[in-house]
């Protein structure tokens, strides 16, 4: 053997151990989420878990900041991401401009939680007053944005009583869920709309009660079942790569199940970590939160019947639109 | 024949009358040759526009943006149809007059408290060496901070609603406002405040006669940039502390997704902007400047 030959056998060998790692190597997807946000907490599960990993999936972290939902959205419509966790109301806003432009659809709601999640919360000094005392009030009322989904869950509600937002004496203000408690707190919000994490900061800071919560029916029985965490996708992306885009959606399910079989002491520690909040709050939120993912087609019908139609009474979203032009069912994988 | 019938000047006892046709021909054309200027800059300034406006349309459609960038036919559309919208037909709550009033209500609030308590002050320690001295590191530090850096601050303080997003436009437009009156009346010329106490000028009748108009350009410059700030920064307030105003209709709309609401409303910002710029900073250079025929030195 010659010299140069010799001195090829490490290069073959470095080069064959690529190859064979290249073989292994886990699909990479670029995937946003709402952080810190408890919506958006399954993401983290799934990641501490290995979820992502047994996928074979190698997940790149974009977060955005909460409130900022429509950021997360924007970047998914210039392909700047694969997948988003914590929208679903923007979904239907941004494939409506497109049906109305004739456009094809580029987004899509693939996975959503089981669970709503949507609480009133009012001041400690409005205790007692019914919706009907409450209306001719001026109240103001913390929102995180103004499509918030918790404020289009309750428009909903109003609908089945007749009534719109427009036939309340109140201001919706937008703030940032870490600032609602505060200014609560500080009497300069009389309530918010919001998750179950914000909910739980206030009724153990004893500012104020549960008025009303999806999760309860108060909002109406269809309500409940309307999912809570959406978790959408670039529809160019998950039509070219359906086998990835499963293997996602199962990773989450792979967490929900994880949720549900773990010790609650480890869980807690996850969802304090991804909240960045006390052990002692996730214990107190544990009964009024769910963070598993489930999506099933009467979980969509659900969400068209009551958010849908509420966009649709407003004027938010195209008359045109359906169902189908929100959700992309072709990767639930629990079919009811 | 004489040299003066030569060369065809007039004798001296008929010099009275083309003088005066003289004079009158020179107004003529100087009024002509100003007109010629604004028709000359008009058609410049319109062709500008409409190269955008043309480029803008070519690109639109070409790059099929319609969604990202729509058309500026679509959005003088937009604009036509936000004008005439009832509040029942809208998706925003008021209609856009309302928004457009309590924004400029808020705008010229901070506008006008900053003017009050900047010009003075600016006046004050540009003729105060001492006082100035004292006083300008500590101004200079919080300069620097940027308007929307104060909205957090400023919702601990004032809490959510109408006060805190004035006290953000006045955070902003209080230093331009000060910097510009300061530096005034710090730089007028020694001569003119030598011949103002010559002719016998002293306390008020000193500021009001000979510092104040020598400053008038500077507190003008400083009024117009404020003025810009002070729509810049209503528009950062009222995404996080209002329900209502440009501000909150531009956040409503990116939620909303149309990117056509959202030109719609900045261009009726930079309408009502432009507006008030004429209305408000140009009657006051035309009452001071323009009357007084003030330079700056």
């Amino acid at each position: 053997m010659n010299r140069r030959s010799l001195l090829a056998i490490p290069a073959i060998a470095a080069l064959s151990s690529l190859r064979g790692h290249r073989a292994f190597a886990a699909d990479r997807i670029r995937v946003g989420m709402l952080k810190p946000n408890i919506v958006t907490v399954i993401y983290w599960i799934a990641t501490k878990t290995g979820a992502f990993s047994r996928n074979g999936l190698d997940v790149v972290e974009y977060p955005f900041p909460s409130g900022q939902t429509a950021a997360g959205i924007e970047q998914l419509l210039r392909n700047g991401l694969d997948f988003y966790l914590g929208a679903s109301g923007e979904v239907a806003h941004a494939n409506s401009r497109y049906l109305e432009a004739g456009k094809k659809l580029p987004i899509a709601l693939v996975e959503g939680g089981i669970a709503s999640g949507t609480f009133f919360v009012l001041r400690n000094d409005h205790k007692g007053k019914s919706l009907d005392e409450l209306r001719s009030m001026k109240l103001r009322v913390g929102l995180s944005n103004p499509s918030s989904f918790h404020l289009i869950l309750f428009r909903a509600f109003l609908r089945t009583r007749n009534m719109t937002t427009k036939d309340l004496n109140w201001d919706f203000l937008t703030l940032g869920g870490p600032e609602m408690l505060p200014a609560l707190v500080s009497h300069q919000l009389d309530g918010f709309m919001h998750d179950a994490l914000t909910t739980t900061l206030a009724l153990q800071a004893n500012a104020g009660f549960e008025f009303m919560s999806s999760g309860n029916g108060d909002m109406g029985q269809e309500a409940k079942l309307v999912p809570g965490t959406g978790v959408c996708g670039n529809l160019a992306f998950m039509k070219a790569n359906p086998d990835v885009t499963r293997r996602f959606t199962q990773s989450l399910r792979d967490a929900s199940a994880t949720y549900q079989s773990a010790p609650k002491a480890d869980m807690v520690s996850i969802m304090g970590e991804w909240s960045r909040q006390d052990p002692a709050v996730i214990e107190a939120m544990y009964p009024r939160f769910d963070p598993r993912v489930g999506l099933t087609e009467a979980a969509a019908q659900a969400w068209w019947n009551v958010l849908g139609q509420a966009m649709l009474a407003r004027g938010e979203i195209s008359q045109r639109m359906t169902v189908s032009d929100v959700f992309d069912l072709d990767y639930v994988q629990q079919k009811s | 024949m004489n040299t003066i019938d030569r060369i065809g000047v007039a004798p001296a006892e008929n010099l009275a009358a083309p003088y005066s046709r003289t004079q009158q021909d020179f107004a003529r054309h100087v009024k002509l040759r100003n007109r010629r200027t604004r028709l000359r800059r008009f058609i410049r300034g319109m062709a500008g526009i409409l190269s955008i406006l043309l480029a803008w349309q070519i690109m639109s459609q070409i790059l099929d943006l319609d969604l990202l960038l729509p058309p500026p036919l679509t959005v003088l559309r937009n604009v036509i149809v936000t004008l005439t919208v009832s509040n029942s037909q809208w998706l925003y709550g008021p209609n856009i007059y309302v928004h457009l009033s309590h924004s400029f209500l808020r705008a010229m609030t901070g506008f006008v408290l900053a003017a009050v308590v900047a010009i003075p002050l600016g006046l004050v320690l540009g003729r105060i060496t001492t006082l100035r001295e004292f006083m300008m590191p500590a101004i200079q530090a919080v300069y620097p901070i940027p308007g929307i850096a104060w909205i957090p601050l400023a919702i601990l303080w004032f809490g959510l609603g109408d006060t805190a997003v004035v006290f953000v436009v006045f955070a902003t437009v209080f230093f331009p406002l000060l910097f510009n009156a300061e530096a005034g009346a710090r730089l007028i010329s020694p001569t003119v405040l030598d011949a103002g106490r010559c002719f016998g000028a002293r306390g008020f009748s000193f500021f009001f006669r000979i510092v104040l108009p020598a400053t008038v350009p500077y507190i003008i410059t400083g009024l117009r940039i404020s003025l810009g700030g002070a729509w810049r920064m209503i528009v950062a307030g009222e995404m996080l502390a209002s329900q209502d105003g440009i501000g909150y209709l531009l956040m409503e709309s990116r939620f909303q997704f149309r990117a056509v609401d959202l030109m719609t409303a900045m261009i009726l910002v930079a309408l009502v902007g432009y507006a008030t710029e004429k209305l408000i900073v140009g009657t006051i250079e035309k009452r001071t400047i323009e009357k007084w025929e003030v330079q700056p030195y």
